[in-house]
């Protein structure tokens, strides 16, 4: 350090008086001293800013301040346009509504625009094997709630915002970016936020959740390890007509699972849905760049042809993509045509999509229900990819140099959104780091110690892995349409569905021993598991058959014991 | 009996050798995975029981007791830590409210702890109320000024003094009548050699050796033996009969480390064999005394 040359020559209490002196001179601004600073205003930050505000303890006891780099009254004023819908949606959990309506921030989501997921219909793309969730199975106090609920972020967001105004204890930092993270010089321990305004913030404890590429996990240099899939993932908002007559109101989830990868139809209102696309990449940008209308035809073909036709239109797709002429809709809408003829599908079928008029009224044909309603426009200026990836730290907590610092949500752990688990794991994260908090609060505790922290890390770190690897799992279990592995996992849905005993007993696995915690997805999770152990199976389907039927037989028992331990309890 | 036979040997409670081992690991105190990463796991249950037993006492005395008070039962009370180390007690006392004096007969780690908490703009800069002050002195010196104490701490100390009976007597001094004595320490049972020396020290390597010395070890019935017939036997501190005391006047309560969980908890009351190892006791100064 360049000042040891500096303090040889003057006693002490002077080099004190020096050193205090250059480091007001060196910084822009005096500190301001801070418990929690949250880096990061998205869904997760907002949550921890109200979780924490939520507490009277904490309220009394710490300063607490959330910076972010964007202009926040943008999310507090939205006013979006009666029926159309924000293309970024998450079906929150009963345990995330629980924990949203607990800390007070529900009361301000405008519930008219989230819609709650009953039913779920998941099958295999090559196969069709099914499985059905029903929430009437869970035995939820109120079924009609849904085992999700599917709620855009921005109104997730914009509620947060709005119990923050209540609490004006929290400080709220928005257009302020975080220029670096520094320590402080001589004693290297607390860490000094400093922010492009030039004010700084120095801080017990800094919470990072800034996303992907957190600038506090640089700062605290907590490494992670992940991969990207080869996997881009297609958001959109689709309009169809009602259902509501004949099959009900639209409250199922659809998801097939094809080998490119898996495609998700999500509720947002009776005549409106979201859409996950998880596909190649270079077939994503095909597809996005042949405009809307090719998108809607796609979407309802991908539900519904058989994968030899999806290769196919996939192909056509790219083909003229690559040569520099996208694909027009009458072009597109021609050829499904064509191949729903080879596959003997008439116009009366449920599995017609381009030889019927979306909007035709009338009798919907039998097995409708299976199948998400046809879609007949995408919402403009809704359509919108990222690229997927699996990430998870080595660590929540920062160690040495980088002390004080604590990771959440995606900072933490980015995750393959094929069950919509992302933000659920953000707010579960959530949740703990408060409770945390608050336990080290009533204890005296240092809340930027890692003895105040350790239990987060322990709570988390395992819970998320689980449904992390569960995740990956089911993505490598169904992009492959190798026979063998096809009939192992087929098998396995299929034995799952026909037990309805043994899918209430995972629900009931899922849910802990209280069921008011209890959450569909979670359950979903639960029979993911069942299917990854499959997954496991289909590996020795290669070495011979009777080993994985065996494997397969021997599941289906655990689970089936496993739900008789449960009722018994 | 056990204290007796130490408090022969000696007439000062501080040991030079046990002063010198503390002072060359005083640089560890806050190095949370480090030497002294078991003392900050069980500082959370350590303060969870003090607070416990105050809002218990406070309970018993007044029926109209306001439970949300119970955050704040040590706000503005006047406590003192009693070999406060690197002040990983004391600080969390002084978060809480408390007027908290930390000694220790140390001076590195009087000056690691001042140098810690000074880093902290909330002991730094204390309320109106809390504040948080650090003096190298022995508990004996204090007896010479006329401030005393509503509750003394004194936490994984008593393993390490030479005359145990002279410091519990310094420490009883200290209390303020109708205030409240909290020690913690290690019971001279087999376990404890295993687990706290053979374990700790020698196989896993987790504490310095020469931390603990088995014969210094003090099993709570002995503790409760000397309130028994403290200060005389006419109007001890503890008066109930024989067996165990009574909740009102003192207690014994264990402490369990649980290696898959890296926690401590504090095990229920009456637990057999829960006090073993590590355990807390409390002891009640009468308010006529």
């Amino acid at each position: 350090m360049p000042l040891a040359t500096a303090t040889v020559r003057i006693s002490r209490p002077a080099a004190g008086q020096l050193r205090r002196w250059l480091r007001r001179s060196f910084s822009t601004a005096t500190p301001e001293e801070c418990d929690v600073v949250i880096v990061g205003g998205g869904p997760v930050g907002l949550a921890l800013a109200s979780a924490l505000g939520s507490s009277q303890l904490v309220r009394e006891s710490l300063r607490v301040a959330l910076v972010e780099a964007s202009d926040l009254s943008k999310i507090r004023d939205w006013t979006p346009q009666l029926g159309t819908f924000s293309n970024r949606a998450s079906s929150l959990t009963h345990k995330s509504q629980t924990f949203l309506k607990d800390i007070r921030a529900w009361d301000h989501v405008e519930e008219e625009r989230t819609c709650p997921i009953q039913d779920m219909q998941v099958w295999d793309g090559i196969s069709d094997a099914r499985i059905e969730f029903s929430a009437s199975l869970l035995n939820l106090g109120a079924p009609t709630q849904g085992m999700a609920r599917m709620t855009e972020n921005l109104n997730l967001q914009r509620a947060l915002l709005r119990h923050l105004n209540s609490v004006p204890e929290v400080e709220i930092l928005d257009k302020s970016k975080v220029r670096t993270i520094t320590n402080e010089s001589d004693t290297g321990e607390w860490p000094l936020v400093h922010l492009d305004n030039g004010r700084t913030l120095r801080s017990r404890l800094v919470v990072g959740a800034d996303g992907f590429n957190s600038p506090v996990r640089s700062f605290a240099k907590i490494t992670s390890y992940g991969w990207a899939y080869d996997t881009q993932a297609i958001v959109a908002t689709m309009f169809h007509p009602t259902r509501e007559t004949f099959i009900g109101r639209s409250t199922t989830a659809f998801q097939r699972f094809l080998p490119t990868g898996p495609i998700a139809f999500l509720p947002l209102s009776d005549v409106a849905s979201s859409l996950v696309w998880s596909t190649k990449p270079p077939l994503a940008t095909a597809m996005m760049a042949s405009g809307p209308e090719v998108l809607s035809r796609m979407i309802n073909a991908a539900f519904r042809l058989p994968d030899v036709s999806m290769r196919y239109l996939n192909q056509v797709i790219l083909d003229a993509h690559r040569a520099g002429v996208p694909v027009t809709g009458p072009q597109i809408q021609a050829e499904i045509a064509w191949r729903e003829r080879t596959h003997g599908i008439d116009e009366t079928s449920a599995y017609a999509s381009a030889s019927v008029d979306p909007m035709k009224e009338g009798v919907p044909p039998t097995d409708a229900e299976l199948l998400p309603p046809l879609v007949k426009s995408i919402q403009p200026a809704t359509i919108a990819s990222f690229p997927l990836r699996f990430n998870h730290t080595d660590s929540y907590l920062g160690e040495g140099q980088g002390s004080r610092t604590v990771l959440l949500g995606d900072a933490a752990h980015t995750v393959h959104p094929l069950a919509g688990q992302g933000l659920n794991l953000g707010l579960a994260d959530v949740e703990c780091l408060s409770r945390c908090i608050q336990e080290a609060l009533r204890n005296g505790g240092d809340i930027g110690s890692r003895t105040a922290l350790l239990p987060y890390a322990q709570e988390r770190y395992f819970e998320n892995h689980k449904i992390m690897s569960v995740m990956d799992k089911l993505h490598k279990l169904y992009s492959t349409s190798y026979e063998p592995v096809v009939w192992a996992r087929s098998v396995g849905l299929e034995v799952v569905n026909e037990l309805d005993s043994m899918k209430a007993g995972l629900m009931m696995e899922a849910s802990g021993k209280g069921l008011g915690g209890s959450s569909g997805w979670d359950f979903a999770a639960n029979a993911v598991e069942t299917l990854a152990a499959t997954a496991g199976a289909a590996g020795a389907v290669r070495a011979g058959l009777v080993g994985a039927l065996t494997t397969a037989a021997q599941n289906v028992l655990k689970t089936d014991k496993s739900i008789s331990s449960n009722n018994n309890h | 009996m056990h204290l007796l036979r130490r408090a022969l040997h000696t007439t000062s409670s501080i040991n030079p050798a046990e002063i010198s081992h503390f002072s060359r690991l005083s640089s560890q105190w806050w190095d949370e995975a480090g030497e002294f990463s078991f003392l900050h796991k069980m500082n959370p249950v350590r303060i969870r029981y003090i607070r416990e037993k105050l809002v218990e006492v406070a309970r018993d005395e007044q029926p109209s007791y306001n439970e949300s008070s119970s955050a704040s039962v040590l706000k503005g009370l006047d406590v003192l830590d009693v070999g406060c180390g690197g002040g990983l007690l004391s600080e969390s006392l002084a978060r809480l409210g408390a007027k908290t004096t930390g000694i220790d007969a140390s001076e590195s780690n009087i000056s690691i702890a001042k140098l810690h908490a000074a880093q902290d703009p909330r002991l730094a800069q204390p309320g109106p109320s809390a504040s948080l002050s650090y003096l190298h002195l022995p508990a004996e010196t204090l007896l010479f000024q006329e401030k005393r104490y509503d509750v003394v701490c004194s936490m994984e100390v008593l393993e390490h003094v030479d005359n145990p009976p002279a410091f519990l007597d310094t420490c009883a001094k200290l209390v303020k009548p109708g205030g409240h004595l909290f020690l913690s320490t290690i019971s001279r049972t087999t376990l404890a050699y295993f687990l706290t020396i053979f374990m700790a020290e020698d196989v896993l390597r987790k504490v310095s050796r020469g931390t603990h010395t088995y014969s210094k070890f003090i099993r709570p019935e002995e503790l409760t033996a000397f309130f028994r017939a403290y200060p005389n036997s006419t109007s001890p501190w503890i008066n109930a009969g024989l067996g165990s005391p009574t909740r009102t006047q003192a207690e014994v309560r264990g402490m369990v480390y649980d290696p898959w969980r890296a926690s401590w908890t504090l095990a229920p009351r009456n637990t057999s064999g829960a006090a073993d190892c590590n355990y807390l006791f409390w002891v009640r100064k009468p308010q006529a005394a």
